[in-house]
This record gives C-alpha cells, sequence and structure tokens, in this order.
C-alpha cells in the first residue's frame, strides 16, 4: 500500500523521545495552533450559517471501512465536521475567497508558461493539490481584500482575451465579475460607440430577432422530424430499455436499408429506367396477384435482375461496316451498364459493410472501455433530468423514464444467485439440457419438412400459368418459422433462469439456429437445383421472384401474426388470470434479422443474392420496416405488459448489431464472392450475359483500361498487385490483429492503474479521520491534565500562609 | 413578435455583458427583453428586481423539479437582480464550460448546503426526480448506498466537491442535459 503522507504521530505512544520525535512542549504549541484554527473556522462556519449534523454510527453501510480512533466512537463531532469541510479540497465549491485564491493561482500559473497555452485545457483542473494554496497556508493569513488585490493584479498581466475566459469561467456573481474586471481594465482608446444604439442598429436587432425566432421554430419542427422520437421514449418509459431495444434496432436497420439504397437507386436503377430497352414480346395484364408472386408484370421491370440491359447505353453506334465493335460517335455520355451494375453493388456492399463494423465497434467500445458508465447510479441520478423540456406532458415521461431506468438499476444490482444445493443445479442442468434437445428436435423436423416439400415443387412440372401454385413453399416456410419460435416459447416456461438477459440470449441462439438451417435448406434449393431446372431460361430472374416472394409472404405472415396472435394470446392469458403476455424480444429480433438477411448478399451456407438479383428489394425493405414499427408498436401498447423482471439492456443492442454483422453479413460477403467469381450468369438475360462469370466483366474493363494509356495505368496497376493477389488481405488483417490486442492491453493496464489509485485515495481518507481523532484525544486529555494542574495549584497559598504564621 | 424593444441598455454594457458571459448579444438583448417585461413598468432595467416566484414562474422553469434549488442558489437575498438572471443563463447556456456547470450542478443537489452531497441530499434528489411521494424506503435507501458506492472514494459517507466532478467527468451527456433555454421569447 503506497501512501504518499508517511509521518508517525507519535504523541501518545512516545512522549519520552526526544529529538526528531517532537517534544511535549512544541507539542503543545503545534496543539494551541490547531485549537486556534478549530476555534476560527467555529467563528467563521457560524457566520456563514452552515449546519453541520452529527453522524450517527447507522449511517454508515456495511460496507464502509471506516477506520474507529482509539476511542472507538465512529460519529464526527462537530467540531470534526468543521475542520473537515473548511479543508482545501472541500471549500472549492463555496467560499468566495477560495475560489477566488484559486483563481489567482490558475493566472499564476498561466502566466509562468513559456510557451502560449491552450485556452481549452484551463478549465479542468480538479482536485487543486496543496502546492497551488500558497495563500491558504500562509501563516499571515490574507484578508480576503488583498486576495483581490492579488488577483487583480494577475490579471491585469493576462492578454484580454485570456482575461476574458477567465473571467468567464468563474464561479462568481456577474456583478463582482465586472467590478474585478472594472480594476484590471488599462485606460486604453475606447472602442465602439457611446450612448445608446442608433436608428439602423436598431432595425439591424429587430432582423437579428425576429431572425432568432424563425431559427428556434425550425429547431423545434426539426425535432418533430426526427422519426419516431415521442413514440420511443413513451415504449422506453413504459415498457423499458429491453423492449426498447427491438425497436432502437428496427430503426437501425431501416437507416441501413436507406445507405444501401441511395447508390443503387442512383447509378443502376434510375439510370436504366431512363433509357429502357425494348420489351420482348407482349406484356401481360396486371392482375393483384402480382403484387404477391412478383411475377407476371412485373417480370420485365426494373424490379428484376434480368431487365437491365448488358449494353453501354447511350452510346449513339455508327453502323460498323465488318460487324466488328461499336465506333463511338460524339455527344452523350456512354454509360456502361454492366459495369455500373457490378460496381454500385460492390460500393453499396463495402458502405454497409464499413458502416456496420464501425458501429458494431463503438458499441462495443462502449460497453468495455475503461470507466464505462453502463449501470452507473451516480450518472442516472445526477445527469437523468434534461433541463431543456419545458412541457408539462415531457416532463411527465422524464419521469416515467427515470423511474424505469432507476428499478431497472436496481434489479440488476440486485441479482444474486442464491447458494443452490448441489441436487437444485443438477435438476436445473437436466431441464436445460431437455429442453435444448426438445428445440433441436424441433428445428430438425422442420428443416426436412422443408427439404422434402422442395424438392417436390422441383419433380413437380414447373407450372408457369398458375401463379398461386408458386407460393406454396414461401407458405410453408413461413408457416414453419411462426409455429415453431411459439413452441421454443412455451418452452422455454420450463426452465428458470436466474437473469432474463440470459433467457432472451438463449431464445435468440434456439431462433438462429432454425432461421439459419432453414435458410440453408433454400439457398441450396435455389442454387443448386433451380440453376440446373432452368438450363435455358433466366434463372437470375426466377431467384429475385422467389426472394420477393418469400419477403411478401414473411411480411403478411408477421403483420397477422402481431394483430391476431399477440390478441388471442391476451385473451388466452387474461381468462387464466395470468396478466397480458410479455413482448417476444428474441423472437422479434431474429424476424428482422432474417428480414433483413433476405435483403442483402447472404452468409454461408445461406446463399441470399437478394440485392444481387432484385436491386429494388431495400426499398421493398424500407416499406416493409415502417409499417412494421406501427403496427408492433400499437399491437404492444394495447396487448403487452411491461416485463414482470425489470432489467437494464444495455447491452442488446451491441448483441444484435453483432448477431446482424457476423452470421448475416459476413457470411453473405463470402458468398457473394463466390457468386460473382464461381457462377455462371444465364445466357438469355441480364447485364452479364455473355460473359462466362460476373466478375469477367471488371477484367474485361481492367484490360481496355491497360491499352487506354499511361494516365490511368495506376488502376490496373492496383487490380494486379492488390486484388489478385492474396498477400496483401492477410497483412491487412494481421495488422487490425495487433492493432485490437494492444487496444485490449491497455484498457487492462488502465483499470488497474484506476483500482490503485482508487484505494490509494480510500487510504488517504483513513489516514485523515485518524488524525483527526487523534488530535481531538490529545486536546481532551490536555484539557484534563490543565484543569488538573489549575485544581492543584489552589491549596498551596493557604499552606504558605500558615507557614509564615508559625 | 409583435412588442416593442426597449433599447435602455448602452453599448458598453451589452458588449460588457458579453464578455463575462457565455451567451451571445441576441441572447443577453432577449433576456433583456423579457426581464423588462415581468418587472414593474418605467423602472431602469439595473435597478429592477424580480421575485422567485416570477422567476420561478418562466416557461422554462415552470416544470423543473429543481427550480427553488436554482432561484436559491442564483439569487442574492432572495431577489434577481438582471444581472443574476444574465449569471444564470450564462451558466446554462450552451457554449458554458464544464468546470462552471459541474461547480453550480454541485452547488444546486446540495439540499442542506454544508458543501457535501450527503445521503439526506441524495434522498431529496430522488424524490425529486420521481415526482411522487410514496416511494419505499427500500428503495431510497439501496439507491443512496449505490451512489455512495460507486461516487465516494475517501469513504466518509459524503461526495465533496472533487468526488462529484470526478463522477460528471465520466458522463457524456452531463453538458447537454444541465442546459436551459431561458429566451424563449
Amino acid at each position: 500500500m503506497a501512501q504518499s503522507l508517511s509521518f508517525v504521530f507519535n504523541v501518545l505512544d512516545t512522549p519520552e523521545d526526544q529529538g526528531q520525535e517532537p517534544s511535549p512542549y512544541d507539542e503543545s504549541e503545534m496543539h494551541d495552533s490547531f485549537h486556534q484554527l478549530i476555534q476560527e473556522q467555529s467563528q467563521w462556519a457560524a457566520e456563514e450559517g452552515l449546519e453541520l449534523q452529527q453522524m450517527g454510527s447507522g449511517t454508515s453501510g456495511s460496507d464502509h471501512q471506516a477506520l474507529l480512533g482509539p476511542e472507538g466512537a465512529l460519529a464526527h463531532s462537530t467540531a470534526t465536521l468543521r475542520i473537515l469541510a473548511s479543508m482545501p479540497s472541500r471549500t472549492i465549491g463555496r467560499s468566495r475567497g477560495a475560489i477566488i485564491s484559486q483563481y489567482y493561482s490558475r493566472t499564476v500559473e498561466l502566466r509562468r508558461r513559456a510557451s502560449r497555452p491552450q485556452l481549452g485545457d484551463l478549465g479542468r483542473l480538479a482536485r487543486p493539490s496543496l502546492r497551488l494554496y500558497d495563500l491558504e497556508l500562509d501563516s499571515t493569513a490574507l484578508e480576503e481584500e488583498e486576495k483581490r488585490l492579488l488577483l487583480v493584479k494577475e490579471l491585469q498581466g493576462l492578454t484580454v482575451a485570456q482575461r476574458d475566459h477567465m473571467l468567464r469561467a468563474m464561479p462568481l456573481s456577474l456583478a463582482e465579475k465586472r467590478c474585478l474586471r472594472e480594476e484590471t481594465r488599462i485606460a486604453r482608446g475606447r472602442q465602439g460607440h457611446r450612448g445608446l444604439p442608433s436608428c439602423c442598429s436598431r432595425l439591424r436587432y429587430a432582423c437579428v430577432l425576429a431572425l432568432h425566432d424563425l431559427g428556434l421554430g425550425l429547431l423545434s419542427a426539426l425535432h418533430v422530424l426526427t422519426p419516431w422520437r415521442y413514440a420511443l421514449k413513451r415504449i422506453g418509459g413504459q415498457f423499458g430499455s429491453s423492449v426498447l431495444s427491438y425497436f432502437l434496432f428496427l430503426k437501425t436497420l431501416l437507416a441501413f436499408n436507406v445507405v444501401l439504397l441511395l447508390p443503387l437507386l442512383a447509378f443502376t436503377v434510375g439510370v436504366q429506367a431512363a433509357f429502357p430497352p425494348e420489351p420482348l414480346g407482349s406484356v401481360p395484364a396486371f392482375t393483384g396477384l402480382e403484387l404477391l408472386t412478383g411475377g407476371g408484370r412485373f417480370t420485365d421491370t426494373v424490379m428484376y435482375y434480368g431487365y437491365y440491359s448488358n449494353a453501354t447505353l447511350n452510346q449513339l453506334c455508327a453502323a460498323p461496316p465488318d460487324g466488328g465493335p461499336c465506333i463511338p460517335e460524339a455527344g452523350g455520355l456512354p454509360y456502361n451498364m454492366p459495369l455500373a451494375y457490378l460496381f454500385t453493388m460492390g460500393a453499396a456492399f463495402f458502405i454497409t459493410c464499413i458502416t456496420l463494423v464501425y458501429s458494431m465497434s463503438h458499441s462495443f467500445g462502449e460497453s468495455y472501455r475503461v470507466g464505462s458508465t453502463s449501470g452507473a447510479h451516480a450518472i442516472t441520478i445526477f445527469c437523468s433530468w434534461d433541463h431543456k423540456v419545458t412541457q408539462k406532458w415531457a416532463s411527465c415521461l422524464q419521469h416515467d423514464n427515470i423511474r424505469t431506468r432507476l428499478k431497472e438499476l436496481l434489479a440488476e444490482w440486485r441479482l444474486r444467485r442464491g447458494p443452490r444445493s448441489v441436487c437444485g443445479r443438477l435438476k436445473q442442468v437436466a431441464v436445460l439440457g431437455l429442453v435444448w434437445l426438445l428445440c433441436l428436435g424441433i428445428t430438425l423436423g422442420c428443416t426436412v419438412a422443408v427439404y422434402t416439400f422442395s424438392e417436390f415443387m422441383i419433380e413437380s412440372p414447373v407450372p408457369a400459368e398458375p401463379e398461386g401454385a408458386l407460393l406454396a413453399l414461401p407458405l410453408v416456410v413461413c408457416l414453419l418459422n411462426l409455429v415453431a419460435p411459439y413452441l421454443y416459447r412455451c418452452l422455454a416456461a420450463l426452465e428458470r433462469h436466474d437473469s432474463p438477459e440470459l433467457e432472451v440470449y438463449v431464445a435468440i441462439c434456439r431462433n438462429l439456429i432454425l432461421k439459419t438451417v432453414i435458410l440453408g435448406i433454400l439457398c441450396y434449393h435455389w442454387l443448386g437445383r433451380r440453376v440446373g431446372a432452368l438450363k435455358d431460361q433466366c434463372w437470375e430472374n426466377f431467384v429475385g421472384q422467389e426472394l420477393y416472394r418469400l419477403m411478401m409472404m414473411d411480411f403478411i405472415f408477421t403483420l397477422l401474426d402481431t394483430v391476431f396472435g399477440e390478441l388471442v394470446w391476451r385473451l388466452v392469458s387474461e381468462k387464466r388470470r395470468r396478466g397480458r403476455p410479455e413482448f417476444d424480444i428474441a423472437r422479434n429480433v431474429l424476424e428482422l434479422i432474417y428480414g433483413q438477411t433476405l435483403t442483402w448478399p447472404s452468409s454461408p451456407p445461406l446463399p441470399r443474392l437478394g440485392v444481387l438479383f432484385s436491386p429494388l428489394l431495400p426499398a421493398m425493405q424500407i416499406i416493409k420496416l415502417v409499417l412494421l414499427f406501427y403496427v408492433k408498436k400499437m399491437s404492444l401498447m394495447a396487448n403487452c405488459q411491461a416485463p414482470r423482471r425489470p432489467w437494464l439492456a444495455s447491452r442488446m443492442s451491441t448483441v444484435f448489431i453483432s448477431l446482424l454483422c457476423f452470421p448475416s453479413f459476413l457470411g453473405a460477403a463470402v458468398f457473394l464472392c463466390y457468386a460473382i467469381w464461381q457462377v455462371k450468369p444465364s445466357s438469355l438475360c441480364g447485364p452479364f450475359r455473355t460473359l462466362g462469370t460476373m466478375y469477367e466483366a471488371g477484367k474485361v474493363w481492367v484490360r481496355r483500361l491497360e491499352k487506354g494509356g499511361p494516365g490511368v495505368s495506376w488502376l490496373p496497376w492496383i487490380h494486379q498487385y492488390l486484388v489478385e493477389k492474396t498477400f496483401p488481405i492477410y497483412l491487412v488483417s494481421a495488422l487490425l490483429l495487433a492493432v485490437i490486442y494492444l487496444n485490449i492491453q491497455v484498457v487492462k493496464g488502465q483499470r488497474k492503474v484506476i483500482c490503485l489509485l482508487k484505494e490509494q485515495i480510500s487510504n488517504e481518507g483513513e489516514d485523515k479521520i485518524f488524525l483527526i481523532n487523534k488530535l481531538h484525544s490529545v486536546y481532551e486529555r490536555k484539557e484534563k491534565s490543565r484543569a488538573g494542574r489549575m485544581q492543584e495549584a489552589a491549596p498551596p497559598p493557604a499552606l504558605l500562609t500558615e507557614d509564615q504564621d508559625t | 413578435m409583435g412588442q416593442c424593444l426597449r433599447y435602455q441598455m448602452h453599448w458598453e454594457d451589452l458588449e460588457e455583458y458579453q464578455a463575462l458571459t457565455f451567451l451571445t448579444r441576441n441572447e443577453i438583448l432577449c433576456i433583456h427583453d423579457t426581464f423588462l417585461k415581468l418587472c414593474p413598468p418605467g423602472k431602469y432595467y439595473k435597478e429592477a428586481t424580480l421575485t422567485m416566484d416570477q422567476v420561478s414562474s418562466l416557461p422554462a422553469l415552470r416544470v423543473n423539479p429543481f427550480r427553488d434549488r436554482i432561484c436559491r442558489v442564483f439569487s442574492h437575498n432572495d431577489v434577481f437582480s438582471f444581472e443574476d438572471v444574465l449569471g444564470m443563463a450564462s451558466v446554462f447556456s450552451e457554449q458554458a464550460c464544464p468546470s462552471l456547470k459541474i461547480e453550480y450542478a454541485f452547488r444546486i443537489y446540495d439540499f442542506n448546503e454544508n458543501g457535501f452531497i450527503d445521503e439526506e441530499d441524495l434522498q431529496r434528489i430522488i424524490l425529486r426526480l420521481l415526482n411522487s411521494d410514496d416511494v419505499s424506503e427500500d428503495l431510497l435507501t439501496d439507491l443512496t448506498s449505490h451512489v455512495l458506492n460507486e461516487s465516494d472514494l475517501d469513504n466518509d459517507n459524503m461526495l465533496s466537491f472533487s468526488e462529484f466532478e470526478h463522477a460528471m467527468a465520466k458522463a457524456p451527456d452531463f453538458m447537454n442535459s444541465f442546459r436551459i433555454h431561458l429566451w424563449g421569447c
């Protein structure tokens, strides 16, 4: 235990030791000066009207290890409290003299610095060390006036900007600051006008104030535009942060989809819509079924991959005499569609990847950094009230939010695993194992069902006319996706976890396994079997349509489930007097991730080349998410209740985004690369009609660039050395891993240092109390001995007179 | 808007206020306007005072659960002069430096004004935040003990200013939440 103060106070133990230890004579002098200090402070404290209470011994909690003095009393006497209150570190917040001397010291330090200091650094002096308080520890206790004069003198030495900044940051009243400023102002030529402002400046101020009002109005309008702010606050206040995390995740997904959609719209869909290719054959009439199946009328539109031309748009060709390549004429900007398609997909994919990784690392960093504020009570109590709120309903909402948050914090702290017997633990493990087995069995059953049904669909002849029959497979898949999670939920009621957070994680795992496996089967079905079955047709179109159908069915089933399923569940629960059901977070979050994975290029072994084959799927997803928000919110308010065991969902959003990133997106990256590099596009439609793989479009272009000239030679060089070879990728990953490892070690080291420093501070607190108690005991002993001596001195005069007589 | 601005303020005063507070010129003028609307007509703005009730019923402070403490901390002799109001607006403005805000936050939260935030202060803060009188004793004592466990570094069962400052330094949204727009004219 390192202690910076290490003097030994040996008053009681060794009074006979002369030399280095203080002699009794010195000790009484030292003691008297403290006595004087105590008297002064008590006088001063009485003037200021302090009310110090005596702390009873019951107030210190069981965790506090306050040191007992030699008397054994834990209570601080009034004098002790007064001394504590007047210590330099305590008086910062209150007395003017202390503020003035503190700022005097800061000003002196400012002037002593050789270089011009940053004004921004000035404000953060936390606990000033005793060294800076030369004025306070001065034996000639300076009056406040003299301190002021010193401060004024120092301020005069600063530049105007520094002086003003120093004055602004002082916690004194404005009148006092004005006085200080007056005194420090060196007489210089008055700048600016005198007297009242003139007419035109009045007009100018009127305009400026009007603009200011307009600005305030716009700002409040902007708050209204922020989507769903009030709704989210209501949900958070009423149902807690766990349910709120689901809705926040929905909002995040919406943002991702918008980011994905914009480049696609700009570079591929928009351009293609502006230059439509010639229609192949007749256009079928529009029937309502197209909205569900995505076929029929929609087949030859911008929705699907097949529509996009494989030529360069807007390139006016002069008819070549020998059927050679097109010689571009002047005028018009050539727009190479295949390249645009590939690069836009690549760019959108890249942006999404970077955004995902950044938000994931940000969430991780928030939870695990040194001194993180998750679950901190003090922060909640002191900082949670937003003072900007001016409306009554908004303040009621805040009260609700704070109440829920405080309950959650307490519940998290109270969560303690009661000691269980070995028997109880074994029983719990057995129940867990059984439930897991049953869940995996259900998953297997669903998988087999989907597989057999898809094989059956392949074997039976592919009907193009009765479009309704195409909906059979999506229907089966969605039905299974709906029923299985309810079964999981019923089974999960058997196992009793201690922590509600763990329950949610386990449910997420189970749902994830189910959805992953089903999607895997589907993808094998599409890419493995369908491509073979549709040899001479546009298989990409078909896959796109299947994806669209799946998404629509999924959406419809979700709506039906939300509207009817939760209603039915609520009626059943109320009949059984169990209260309303709770919102099932795991199932809903997994549904969202599943829907999103249908939109993105997907993860192994789930090839979801949705975006690749249907560029407008993100738009559908956006509409779907918006509708889903309102439907879920309505159902939540009407049918569900707040979780019975409130818990703080501080890490939930990190978990959700990690789920989105790792199983969903990272696998997509691998599989998309496989699709681009290996799979042969169909020869009848799409921008990559004539190529062996989609990647060849890029290669062709690079070769053309090489011939283009020295100006763009760096691009083929990059392509050759960075993209084709694998070494740079390994190098980059190794560097990344090294940086992450270093950061982790630094954080660990910082945490250790913080622990040590905290220990040191608490030791010094104990030292302080010990010293004060010692001083008191010495003072009391002195008082007693002095009283005793005075009593002894009284009788001797009587004896002397008697002696004189005789 | 519709009201006429009474330009009783001299230019040098405006400049001085701008130099000594964190407010911009427009904000100072707006506050000047609001102040004149509330104080009795005909009085020079430098001599007029507002009572604590008048300031408490400003729209910005009306629903604040700590409005009585705020008025108490920033007023002198239970009245507000114009400069007191400016000082208050300056501390709560957006540009104010963190040390100033933390300083005044400490004073506001110290209900019994003994220089520390002790258990009694903490309990009163929690009651104000929850805005209800029937809060269970367990909740209060649990919360206060947790706060002290976290932030009381030298184990004296109270939060001194430096401990408070240390706790607030970790809070990312303290600066955001400790803001009031007093000039909603």
